[in-house]
């Protein structure tokens, strides 16, 4: 789905905080929304969790640099990340230029159910981003 | 919210203590001065890269790994640092980091306007003044917490900032000890002189209170605070902290200010190594300075296409390059125009 300029791909599901986790069976793929990356501006530096690490849905798990500051990423999901896309630490820019494919953070074997989800074709999620749009002046 | 007034700390506290405040859910402005000098890397650093950690050691000059984005700095008492600590959702804090910048960086500028320094704000996180930086800033999200760290510059140590840096060589560390006397200046520089100490921090009180409002001004670090900062210590001030790798780049780019930058690339061409140091500033190249193993004739000439390029976008140096080729004949096999404007980009 297309809001204003900004791609919501419809197999996806969104959390508030512009992350993004496509989910197959107890595996998810997670990553940056593509309005997340342009509120971030260029993206300079990412530190991807390793593998083996826990991580809980709302709480920090990586890091990013962009735009003169340090951001925490918190994780749209809780599990165990099996698999961390290293290449990103290598060419930051691909959160930018390809945040559902190339740009990709790190696949997490999931625990729990994750809460508060979105699909694009929720009438909330337009809601959240018109709201934020207008937070941020995008 | 608390202004934390604590002048001169040891070295340790002025990084600490910034640390400490989201970790304990504080808010508060702080304003310091670190007691001796000292060499604060930006969060994703690699130490080894940025800092000659053997001169460092040498002359016992530590080493900090901050929290906060950006470069590596040189930091000293000459320095008036301020530090806000906001949680995310004051209605103070604007939404999004230009506007974090532009508002609290209104304090700042101010206190420059009144010492008759023409300071404005220069996107993302600059403060500028007759077009040199004037402050430095850096921001972070700690925790729920927004964290904008800065300085006034009474002066600056550009000698010490350039001998700290590790650079690939000799020309490189004499161009950026250029670029940052041209680019970066000081209360005394700007002046003629330093103010007294205390009033430099009445007018940082006073134009931060504009922007935040009444404040409750404290001159000591509560034991809550101090056993916070130590905790940290443990952390933050050991070498696996220090050395641990974040970042990769591949390239070696030193930001003067906003717009100005000394870069240092290499690229394998087919016909061999290319070495480039440029200034760039404004998106056109200052001056440039290419070295490596490949062939070039007349290699006197090589000096003519550094100066053809001075003032030139990178995006149209291959032109230049190009018409430079065919003018004067140049010859360099295995090494197109295509080549060196590629590493120039």
């Amino acid at each position: 789905m297309q809001i204003g300029e900004y791609n919501f791909p419809d197999d996806l599901l969104f959390d508030k905080e512009h992350s993004w986790a496509r989910i197959e069976g107890t595996t998810a793929t997670i990553g940056m929304s593509d309005f997340g990356q342009d509120l971030a501006g260029e993206i300079v530096y990412a530190e991807v969790p390793r593998v083996g690490r826990e991580i809980t849905q709302g709480e920090p798990f990586m890091s990013v640099e962009s735009g003169k500051w340090v951001g925490r990423i918190n994780a749209i999901v809780s599990g165990e990340i099996v698999e961390a896309n290293e290449e990103i630490e290598w060419e930051s820019t691909l959160i930018n230029e390809d945040p559902y494919g190339e740009g990709w953070f790190a696949k997490v074997e999931i625990s729990g159910e994750p809460e508060g989800l979105m699909k694009p074709s929720d009438p909330e999620f337009a809601t959240l981003i018109a709201s934020e749009r207008e937070k941020y002046g995008k | 919210m608390k202004l934390n007034r604590l002048n001169t700390v040891s070295w340790t506290d002025s990084q600490l203590l910034y640390h400490a405040q989201p970790r304990l859910g504080r808010e508060g402005l702080n304003l310091l001065s670190p007691g001796s000098p000292y060499v604060c890397i930006g969060y994703f650093q690699d130490v080894d890269q940025e800092v000659d950690v053997e001169l460092c050691r040498q002359q016992g000059i530590p080493i900090f790994r901050r929290e906060v984005g950006g470069g590596a700095v040189y930091l000293d008492g000459e320095q008036l640092f301020y530090q806000l600590i906001i949680h995310r959702d004051n209605p103070l804090a604007p939404h999004g980091w230009e506007a974090f910048y532009r508002r609290f960086l209104q304090a700042p500028i101010a206190a420059y306007q009144a010492l008759g320094i023409p300071a404005e704000y220069r996107p993302v996180n600059d403060i500028v003044a007759k077009g040199r930086k004037v402050s430095g800033n850096g921001a972070a999200e700690i925790g729920d917490y927004l964290v904008l760290v800065g300085n006034l510059i009474v002066d600056f140590d550009y000698e010490n900032m350039a001998r700290v840096l590790k650079v690939p060589d000799e020309k490189f560390r004499d161009k950026l000890y250029q670029t940052l006397r041209e680019n970066l200046s000081t209360i005394r520089r700007e002046i003629g002189a330093a103010p007294p100490r205390e009033e430099l921090w009445d007018l940082m009180a006073e134009e931060f209170s504009k922007v935040l409002g009444p404040m409750d001004t404290v001159t000591e670090v509560d034991e809550e605070w101090r056993a916070e900062a130590e905790n940290l210590a443990q952390t933050m001030l050991t070498d696996e902290w220090l050395y641990k790798r974040r970042g990769r780049p591949r390239d070696r780019k030193v930001t003067i200010r906003a717009g100005v930058e000394v870069r240092q690339k290499m690229y394998k061409a087919p016909g061999g190594l290319i070495r480039l140091i440029a200034e760039l500033r404004d998106g056109r190249l200052g001056a440039v300075s290419f070295s490596g193993d490949f062939f070039f004739y007349p290699s006197e000439k090589l000096v003519d296409l550094e100066a053809a390029l001075v003032g030139v976008r990178p995006e149209d140096a291959e032109q230049v390059i190009r018409r430079f080729y065919e003018e004067q004949g140049i010859e360099s096999p295995g090494v197109t125009p295509a080549d060196l404007a590629h590493v120039l980009m």
